[in-house]
């Protein structure tokens, strides 16, 4: 059997899925093929999971240690890894199907197995029925990325695992080892502390985050780390392990001096390469970067034009809600629309404790891109009610804008539910709004949301819930947190 | 052996056909992929089509001087044995394909046809991060194949609003549809007994006729002359020479005369406007887009200096030898032609006193600029010797009243002949 598809959809992630139903709604004869999990990373092995935990762990610390001072008395709270290993499976597998009954329910056919290109139109399917045959009109690549093992530290996911072995832990490790001080060796170092494991980081650079984020805002959640009895090592590089018994002993290598520490597991959390190693992609002539992306224009289109790529193969930043704008966009372009990818900003969110979440640029590169005098308003969440209510005041939102035009060029939440509120912050940057446009906007009290209006207010030097210095021309009306 | 034809791509913006000038090989000629094959002419600009495949040509679809309609067939081409685009079209049935090896790769031509007559550029062109203009505005820009980063934006801050984009629609202007269909021209009855010879009259100068003829026909044209005493002008050049000449820039009068120009149309706005006439609006535009008639070997064309406004004289200087090597060369693309607010002539130079030049429709306005002479002028009592150069502007009598013209050539001859007048304009 050999059937012709207008579009086939190579991976079920959150660009691949994504792309399929909307071309389905297009009316495009449709046929995605994954070789795992429906849903891909984000939804099995990435974001989905590790949001489970992470609320969970959230939950766990705060019933020990916060419910006491709000009078409530827990005793014996213990916990149970592999029933929250179960419930979190739950909540990827709930997911995951969802996905599966969209597919269905929008009229694409879903093939499970891997594939292969054969030509620019044609790949081969081999899954455990055998192996087929399918040719198309259109292809997009959706098919991800993959964590960077580093040398002498190969993923047996039992001793030394990546992402995907430390989300499937089914007993708690009393202690580990978190190679890379990235957001995804954070976020699982800050659930898995919060647990109860004694966590060590050890990053080779001098910042956390790769020195993405604001200073201020990685102090903050330096800070908790700490508190949370996370060790990290900067400058440390880790140069091999040997098993003990039932630890193992790292040795690194911090500031140019040798140390050693014991470990139940080793994590390694050092980046994530794009799988376009696969698939026979130099086979039928695709061009790739130098860093094994796939070389594409805005509209996501590769060198052949029948061929497109989306989503963390298709280059930075490798987020799931990039893969899916990109998809949606793709399909758009293949049915006959003029779009290209032409946002100004792609958000960017770090489940830490606290969330950091940015859009736009940092002072720095606001400097580095020609707008030399800025607005900036910080506001802290401890001058939040609603923040000081849930006992998480941690962290503040920054909001950055041109001096003269005021409008808004980057704004940095650290702080609770950062992840959410930042969506609101993503439209102004859409919009062109200025920091009037904020302020001027009622926001319902009380709310953490409310500490954006009220940054806006302190670029503006007249906030009220802070004390600011009397207003003047040329003074930066950015205070402190 | 297989046979596939070569098809007229689409060459870019807008361009929906083009006329076979000139083919690059004949019948029975071996082509390589990729090979340049014919010679086609849309609007002002000569492109050549590559094949997008190996083989050897058949026959010809078409022959010279035929218009052809973007996919319709240019040549049909016999597929040689040795092309890796040979082998999918007879994509029989085969048995599931064992683990692919790149030598049994193949790219479908098709496809491949569309690769090579275009690459991954986009249009319109991304919008620029500093473009200030909502998501839902962009994308509307976009379905109208407008450069939202060539709008000037009337909302706050500069913003580009979405009544901005469905204005500028209007602006992309077209001839009333009657025009074109006029008088019937007679055919040629030949009356003298001498020798004469018949040229198929196409290509660019069948355009330039084309667009010319159109200009006459909408435009009501007047024009002003008059002269300026050039001698400030002269020696200011004369003085600057030496120094561009330092930095390897040829420097001319044409880039002084286009800043004046430009300050002088920040006073009168409306010469560098165009009547939408199909909307019934007067279109006021917002950029200085300097358009420049350039003497080639097959015919005038003007290049246009994009944002003339906010480039330095050097800047200006440098672009006119790029633009004007490249027309005489023939590697003007369409897009360094599009776009012009207004267009200065100065074929003057070669000699005439005055001209009364026609009007780049949809502009509404072209400056004209002639030779130097020497003359004495009256200082007192005693004569002088003195550099003067004659001007002439011909405006769109439905937009531009003739005392309006007289008072702009006036104010431009003022700066022309205070050139340090331009340092006030300066911004």
């Amino acid at each position: 059997m050999n059937p012709k598809f207008d579009l086939c959809v190579i991976g079920a992630g959150p660009g691949g899925y994504v792309c399929a139903i909307r071309a389905a709604q297009h009316g495009l004869k449709t046929v995605i093929i994954e070789r795992e999990h429906y849903g891909g990373v984000c939804l099995n092995v990435g974001c989905i999971p590790s949001k489970a935990m992470i609320s969970a762990s959230h939950f766990f610390h705060r019933a020990k240690y916060d419910a006491a001072a709000m009078g409530m008395k827990i005793k014996d709270i213990e916990l149970d890894m592999a029933t929250l290993q179960k419930w979190k499976q739950g909540v990827s597998d709930r997911m995951a199907g969802g996905v599966e009954l969209l597919l269905k329910g929008n009229k694409v056919t879903a093939i499970k197995g891997e594939a292969s290109f054969t030509n620019a139109t044609e790949i081969s399917v081999k899954s455990s029925t055998g192996i087929q045959t399918i040719s198309a009109k259109h292809f997009v690549i959706a098919t991800g990325s993959r964590p960077i093992e580093i040398p002498g530290f190969n993923f047996d996911e039992k001793t030394v695992m990546s992402s995907t072995g430390a989300l499937a832990l089914i007993e708690l490790p009393k202690t580990l080892v978190v190679i890379g001080g990235g957001y995804i060796g954070l976020e699982i170092s800050t659930y898995l502390a919060k647990l109860g494991t004694k966590v060590t980081v050890v990053e080779a650079t001098s910042n956390l985050l790769s020195g993405l984020i604001e200073k201020d805002g990685v102090a903050v959640v330096s800070r908790k780390l700490t508190k949370l009895g996370v060790e990290v090592l900067l400058n440390a590089k880790a140069k091999s392990y040997k098993k003990e018994k039932s630890d193992v002993e790292v040795t690194l290598e911090e500031n140019g001096k040798e140390r050693k520490i014991q470990a139940e597991k080793i994590l390694v959390t050092v980046g994530r390469i794009p799988n376009s190693d696969q698939l026979n992609l130099k086979g039928i002539g695709l061009q790739l970067d130098e860093r094994g992306f796939i070389k594409v224009n805005p509209q996501r289109k590769t060198n052949l034009h029948n061929i497109f790529a989306v989503g963390d193969i298709a280059g930075q930043p490798m987020l799931a809600h990039k893969a899916s704008f990109e998809g949606v966009l793709v399909a758009d372009v293949i049915s006959g629309e003029n779009r290209v990818f032409d946002v100004k900003t792609v958000p960017a969110i770090i489940f830490t404790d606290p969330e950091i979440a940015m859009v736009g640029m940092t002072e720095e590169e606001c400097k580095a891109r020609g707008h030399n005098e800025l607005k900036v308003g910080k506001f802290p969440f401890a001058a939040n009610g609603k923040a000081v209510s849930l006992m998480e005041t941690d962290g503040f939102v920054k909001i950055i804008a041109d001096a003269k035009t005021e409008i808004v060029l980057g704004i940095l939440i650290v702080g609770p539910e950062a992840s959410n509120l930042i969506s609101e912050a993503a439209l102004a940057l859409e919009m062109g709004a200025t920091l009037e446009d904020i302020a001027l906007t009622i926001h319902p009290h009380p709310t953490l949301g409310e500490t954006m209006m009220e940054a806006s207010e302190a670029a503006l030097g007249h906030a009220i819930h802070i004390i600011q210095k009397p207003l003047t021309s040329t003074s930066r009306p950015g205070v402190t947190a | 052996m297989a046979t596939k034809d070569i098809v007229l791509p689409d060459i870019g913006e807008g361009v929906t056909e083009g006329e076979v000038v000139k083919w690059l090989v004949k019948p029975g000629d071996m082509v390589k992929e990729d090979q340049p094959v014919v010679e086609i002419m849309t609007d002002k600009a000569t492109v050549e089509v590559p094949s997008p495949f190996t083989g050897s040509v058949k026959e010809f679809r078409c022959k010279e001087g035929d218009i052809v309609p973007i996919g319709k067939p240019l040549m049909v081409i016999e597929l040689g044995s040795d092309s890796k685009t040979a082998a999918p079209l007879t994509a029989a049935p085969r048995a599931p394909a064992p683990a692919p090896s790149p030598t049994q790769v193949m790219v479908a031509p098709n496809i491949m046809a569309a690769a090579s007559s275009g690459g991954l550029e986009v249009y319109p062109p991304v919008a620029e991060s500093s473009v200030l203009a909502t998501p839902a505005t962009r994308r509307l820009a976009r379905e109208m194949k407008i450069d939202v980063n060539k709008l000037t934006g009337t909302g706050n801050g500069g913003r580009v609003t979405r009544e901005d984009v469905l204005k500028s629609l209007n602006a992309t202007f077209s001839a009333p549809a009657a025009v074109s269909k006029g008088i019937t021209a007679p055919a040629y009855v030949t009356s003298g007994k001498g020798a004469e010879e018949r040229v198929p009259f196409r290509g660019i100068r069948r355009k330039i006729a084309e667009s010319l003829q159109m200009a006459k026909h909408i435009i009501p044209h007047f024009t002003l002359m008059d002269e300026a005493n050039v001698t400030q002008l002269v020696e200011m050049r004369t003085q600057l020479k030496p120094l561009a000449d330092k930095q390897g820039i040829k420097i001319t009068y044409l880039p002084f005369v286009i800043k004046a120009l430009i300050a002088t149309i920040r006073e009168y706005p409306m010469f560098s406007a165009s009547i939408d006439d199909q909307s019934s609006e007067i279109v006021y535009k917002k950029y200085f887009n300097i358009g420049f008639a350039a003497d080639t070997p097959n015919g005038l064309l003007v290049p246009v200096i994009k944002d003339a406004d906010k480039k330095t004289i050097y800047q200006i200087s440098r672009e006119i030898v790029e633009l004007a090597t490249k027309a005489r060369d023939g590697k003007l693309a369409l897009e360094d032609m599009r776009g012009a607010t207004i267009t200065i002539t100065n074929i003057g130079s070669v000699g005439g006193t005055y001209a009364t030049p026609i009007i780049n429709h949809p502009e509404v306005a072209i400056l004209g600029m002639y030779k130097i002479t020497d003359k004495p002028v009256i200082i007192g009592s005693d004569w002088h010797p003195a550099k003067f150069m004659n001007f002439t502007i011909t405006a769109d009598h439905r937009l531009i009243d003739g005392a309006v013209a007289a008072n702009f050539l006036k104010a431009f001859l003022n700066r022309i002949e205070n050139p340090s007048l331009l340092m006030l304009d300066m911004m």
